[in-house]
């Protein structure tokens, strides 16, 4: 026989051989692939990622067998890093993806197109072309967004409220829409609070600082802010709001009275200082968890709501404050649960969008 | 206008001296004749060694354990930048290959360890340095405010730092066999000057600072380490040591300069009189002002003539 009939056999028998156990594999397991493709920052961000992730572990725990789990980080924050990230977890086998974050928003378009028989959740964004931001309808794809404005609301009440000094301060990220709502939500509830309660607080500083990880520069407006007499900073700014929270710990443990509003989960745990205390009043917290909980719970069940955007609010329970306050007085979690009922009720509807805000302000 | 001043110096002054350090350090390894462009990798390592030590023994030690962990930070570094020494100057590795690797290994590792020793890749410190008031001086008029209020201490370590650095580099015999090494290494060596120590020991000392500047980072502003840490600050400071010219106090002047332009940005929106300052000058600013620099000093070529090239005593 000649080298090349046995390199020629030797191959068909490799072959053959990955082929069968190929098959092997699909008889074993029937447990569905759900993959997630991270955004910016690592699994753990105790933000987006986290929380999706939380969501997703839960239900396969809660789920035994039904769902096999894995993650990947891109190797970058490009479309093209996140269709890549998205076609390896295609290509080994997942069949829903879940995306958290707006900047998926085109590459979940694109691969949406491409792919009709993978489920895509995208959580925090809309599905949109590159030259666009026109919402482009894919039946594989469902596009889960939050009523931020309705926990930046609580976050506005909350705050009016529990000031000292009438003075207070918000620090938001990039202006993004996500981070927008929670700011206007807390404009709105300030004034809601001043008008219904008689509160007499005013935002002295509203300020976008452009990034997600700036603690730096996240630290220098706290200062500035506290310096200016305001005992509250709402922050809506990821990474940089570390800087914010660092600040107002060390002046917490110099006996200063100031405090942080946290964003997307419950912070108390970072506000927390030497005494035990913390300097996180509360959090204007954002269901991601639940999300994705849901959604792949619809995938496999037939429910999915493929090609609809869904918005998750207070009435979902998606966003809000968290369940412990221990820096709330009682008085402020009894005006809050009102205020709460009022806009589950729909008595009270929280401005979405900056022509909103501008009414309601004027009322 | 003075209100603004004195709330815009000392967060300035805070912003400016990890800046600082890491550019030092970075000083210290071009000096001998390394160019270490791993100055943000070395500051992560001692970010995150730093964030550990004092994580896992606040409870027990008390506000000691912030001192230790700037401490553990910046040996930490030092230890990590061996790595880099060997490459560049054992092995004769290409230095900005080898600076490139210790970036890339050590946001990796870093967040490997952290997650495989606490669970999560965030560790979260409770307390760090706390500014302060400087009992007496913070009442001089007009300086008081504005260099003795609300300032960290670990400010004025590194201004002592820098003073010592100085000294060291142009008054004592070390510095001169250090700056000769960087200069014309074979004329060193004929002299007697052990070429590889003197380079070993610019390079551990850059990684020592760099070190030091990720644990001020921590235990000042930052107060968490995370992925985001490594922002750029070390490449900021390979700007702020080209800008200064390769000299200590030069190095000092570059970093003020830079962390004034950066504080002055981020404070501009707070304040009505610089609210129509146009702050994407400032927040670009030290980058466009450090092309310029190199465009301008590369004639007259103004680093140690030596660095970046691997020491090799056959070549005259």
């Amino acid at each position: 026989m000649s080298k090349k009939t046995i390199s020629l056999l030797l191959s068909l028998v490799f072959i053959f051989s990955i082929a069968l156990t190929g098959c092997g594999n699909k008889e074993e397991s029937e447990a569905v692939k759900v993959g997630m493709a991270t955004d910016s920052g690592t699994i753990d961000d105790k933000s987006f990622n986290e929380g999706t992730w939380k969501g997703i572990v839960r239900y396969s725990e809660e789920n035994e067998g039904a769902i096999e789990v894995r993650y990947l980080q891109p190797e970058g924050e490009q479309h093209t890093n996140y269709i890549n990230a998205i076609n390896d977890l295609i290509d080994t086998g997942h069949k829903i993806i879940v995306t958290p974050g707006y900047k998926f928003e085109t590459a979940v378009n694109e691969a949406a197109a491409n792919n009709e028989d993978i489920y895509f959740i995208l959580i925090d964004g809309t599905t949109h072309s590159e030259d666009s931001f026109d919402f482009v309808k894919h039946d594989n794809t469902v596009c889960v967004l939050f009523n931020e404005h309705e926990a930046g609301f609580l976050a506005g009440v909350t705050a009016a409220l529990s000031t000292k000094t009438n003075k207070l301060g918000f620090i938001g990220g990039m202006e993004v829409p996500a981070v927008q709502k929670f700011g206007w939500g807390y404009q709105a509830g300030v004034h809601y609070a001043n008008k219904t309660y008689g509160t007499n607080a005013e935002i002295i500083d509203y300020i976008y600082q452009g990034t997600f990880n700036d603690a730096a520069a996240g630290q220098t407006l706290a200062a500035g802010m506290y310096d200016k007499g305001a005992d509250i900073i709402f922050h809506a700014a990821g990474g940089t709001g570390l800087g914010v929270f660092s600040e107002a710990k060390q002046r917490a443990e110099k006996g200063e009275e100031v405090y942080v509003i946290g964003v997307d989960i419950d912070q108390y745990e970072t506000g927390k200082i030497s005494t035990g205390e913390s300097v996180t009043l509360t959090s204007a917290v954002k269901g991601i968890d639940l999300a994705a909980y849901n959604y792949i719970d619809a995938a496999l069940n037939g429910t999915f709501p493929g090609g609809e955007i869904v918005t998750l609010g207070l009435k979902e329970n998606a966003v809000g404050i968290p369940e412990e306050n221990p820096n709330l007085s009682e008085d402020v979690i009894n005006k809050l649960e009102e205020v709460k009922q009022e806009v589950i009720d729909g008595n009270l509807v929280i401005p979405s969008t900056q022509e909103e805000l501008d009414e309601f302000l004027n009322n | 206008m003075f209100d603004i001043l004195s709330s815009i110096f000392p967060l300035a002054l805070a912003y400016t001296a990890p800046l600082l350090i890491i550019a030092l350090g970075g000083l210290f390894s071009e000096r001998s004749g390394v160019v270490n462009i791993g100055l943000e990798g070395l500051m992560g390592i001692g970010a995150f060694s730093s964030a550990f030590f004092i994580s896992s023994n606040y409870e027990s030690l008390g506000d000691f354990a912030i001192i230790l962990g700037i401490i553990i930070g910046a040996l930490a570094g030092g230890v990590f930048s061996i790595i880099h020494a060997f490459a560049s100057i054992n092995m004769k590795a290409d230095q900005v290959i080898s600076g490139t690797a210790i970036n890339m290994l050590s946001s990796a590792i870093t967040i490997y360890l952290a997650r495989s020793l606490t669970g999560s890749a965030n560790i979260q410190i409770i307390k760090g340095f706390i500014k302060n008031d400087i009992a007496g001086l913070s009442k001089i008029p007009l300086i008081g405010p504005l260099f003795f209020s609300n300032a960290y201490a670990t400010t004025y370590l590194v201004i002592i730092i820098v003073i010592i650095s100085w000294y060291v580099l142009y008054k004592l015999p070390f510095g001169y066999h250090l700056r000769a090494c960087g200069e014309n290494p074979q004329a060193a060596d004929s002299m007697g000057i052990n070429v590889i120590k003197m380079r070993y020991i610019g390079v551990i000392l850059s990684g020592i600072l760099a070190g030091l500047g990720g644990a001020i980072v921590i235990t000042t502003y930052y107060g968490e380490f995370s992925a985001n840490v490594y922002s750029g600050l070390g490449f900021l400071a390979l700007a702020a040591l080209i800008f200064g010219k390769w000299k200590p106090f030069g190095v000092l002047g570059a970093s003020l300069f830079f962390g004034f332009a950066k504080t002055v940005a981020d404070m501009s929106q707070l304040f009505e009189a610089l609210k129509k300052m146009p702050n994407i000058y400032f927040n670009t600013f030290p980058y466009v002002v450090t092309i310029l620099a190199l465009i301008i000093f590369s004639k007259n070529s103004v680093g140690p003539k030596a660095a970046g090239e691997p020491y090799d005593p056959g070549k005259r």
